[in-house]
């Protein structure tokens, strides 16, 4: 089991902060808008509905990168390291080490110039303006990458269906909130046509399009009765792969 | 987990130096150009942002009839608006509207990570990323409303939005009381990221 996956429900975490502001430190402005910047860049958006041109995109940048691959980086982190960084700290190590492994850069470039940043955190970056790759990030940003395809087959529940979430076993990424994992539940909505998530999670079950269903919760079924409060209703959206007969 | 940013003054400057490091070996690799960045940015001040959301809150507290539109087919009713093209764009691509009403009260929550309504909302905020609202949103969310200034009755539903695939959830707040007077625009800026996540109530204009 990996803790990441089993944030709901944890106990004795003391108040929320209620920090509203989206970034706290300047710098994390700077590895979001890396980070979006690749998402524009992705190869895998070849193949998305909007039909980007990713063939003719100049850039050196050949890789697949999507929300997946950001928390394949998060879930794969030691987990009591996870809870000690702030979040785009963590998009920073994660980032930064994909390049490295990728090859992209060096581990030795990367912490030289950081050396001469920190001596002169003013000392200008590089004034190499890409119009494309400033138009694809438009197009992106426009338009998106969504998950919806035709229906390979039908449905396999139905509104009001009472069905239990599947375990699967824990692989490096999921999409299955692990506090409902064998939990029964019932079935609100069945979405129409069918979503591909960006990756193939494997044993963990997506590959492919899929219907997504709304399912409703009763907390008492997820952490029974003395652990629930009154009157309140949890939804998830699970992909069918996570989802099982109740029987 | 208000120590997270309790961290001393080196930890930051060593982050800022490294993203800049990163961002200028990038640019000199030709993985992204000197004005990506800035277009990302750019992105979030004039085209994607609260400020959307907003209007659309405004609007279904004027126009009954816009608001159960809105509540039935949410990017249909959104195109209807007058906003920014891309309102469909990344992280909104399938996005839907919940109502606050004197029975009910919705609270969006992403306890995966920080699934969240570009288009409409802009980027999430610390405390929808705090692994502590993400850990105890879905277990008691009433306690956690409590702290945040939204006390419920029992008698009040409480609907937890867990946003773990494709749809990206926000929640129309209640119209506050004594705001018959105020036009649309006015009502609108009123309106919070927090109110249309569930964690606040809209206030009464004094």
């Amino acid at each position: 089991m990996k803790l990441q996956h089993y944030l709901g429900g944890l106990e004795n975490l003391g108040p929320v902060d209620f920090e509203k502001r989206v970034f706290v430190q300047e710098w994390e402005k700077r590895i979001f808008g890396i980070h979006t910047a690749m998402m524009a860049e992705s190869v895998h958006l070849s193949a998305a509905l909007p039909q980007y041109p990713m063939d003719t995109l100049p850039t050196t940048f050949k890789e697949n990168w999507t929300w997946a691959s950001l928390r394949t980086g998060a879930e794969g982190m030691q987990p009591f390291e996870y809870f000690k960084f702030r979040y785009y700290e963590k998009w920073l190590m994660g980032i930064s080490q994909f390049f490295v492994d990728q090859g992209y850069i060096s581990a030795e470039e990367l912490d030289s110039l950081t050396a001469i940043y920190r001596e002169q955190p003013d000392a200008p970056l590089p004034v190499q303006p890409n119009a494309a790759i400033k138009e694809q990030i438009g197009r992106y940003l426009h338009q998106g990458d969504s998950g919806l395809r035709g229906l390979p087959q039908p449905a396999r529940f139905a509104a009001g269906q009472t069905i239990r979430v599947a375990d699967p076993v824990a692989v490096d990424h999921t999409r299955l909130p692990g506090f409902l994992r064998g939990k029964l539940g019932t079935v609100a909505r069945v979405y129409p046509g069918a979503f591909e998530y960006f990756v193939s999670t494997g044993a963990d079950g997506l590959n492919g399009p899929m219907p997504v269903y709304q399912v409703a919760f009763d907390p008492v079924h997820i952490w029974g009765k003395e652990k629930s409060e009154p009157n309140t209703t949890v939804y998830a959206d699970l992909f069918e792969a996570y989802v099982e007969s109740a029987h | 987990m208000s120590n997270l940013f309790q961290y001393d003054k080196d930890r930051e400057a060593a982050s800022a130096a490294k993203v800049r490091a990163l961002e200028a070996l990038l640019i000199e690799k030709g993985v992204i150009g000197s004005d990506s960045v800035d277009t990302v940015l750019g992105h979030f001040e004039s085209v994607a942002g609260p400020f959307n959301g907003a209007r659309i809150v405004a609007r279904a507290w004027v126009d009954a009839d816009y608001k159960r539109r809105l509540i039935e087919d949410t990017p249909k009713a959104i195109a209807e608006l007058d906003l920014p093209q891309g309102m469909d764009g990344a992280e909104g691509e399938h996005m839907i509207a919940v109502e606050n009403t004197d029975t009910v009260h919705n609270l969006i929550i992403c306890t995966l990570c920080s699934c969240y309504p570009w288009p409409i909302l802009g980027l999430p905020p610390y405390w929808y990323k705090d692994p502590v609202f993400r850990a105890r949103g879905v277990r008691e969310p009433r306690a956690v409303l409590r702290e945040f200034g939204v006390p419920l009755s029992d008698d009040v539903e409480v609907k937890v939005w867990d946003s773990s695939a494709q749809i990206r959830w926000f929640v129309v707040p209640k119209r506050p009381a004594n705001s018959g007077h105020l036009s649309e625009e006015q009502l609108a800026a009123l309106v919070t990221p927090e109110a249309m996540m569930g964690v606040a109530l809209v206030p009464t204009p004094v």
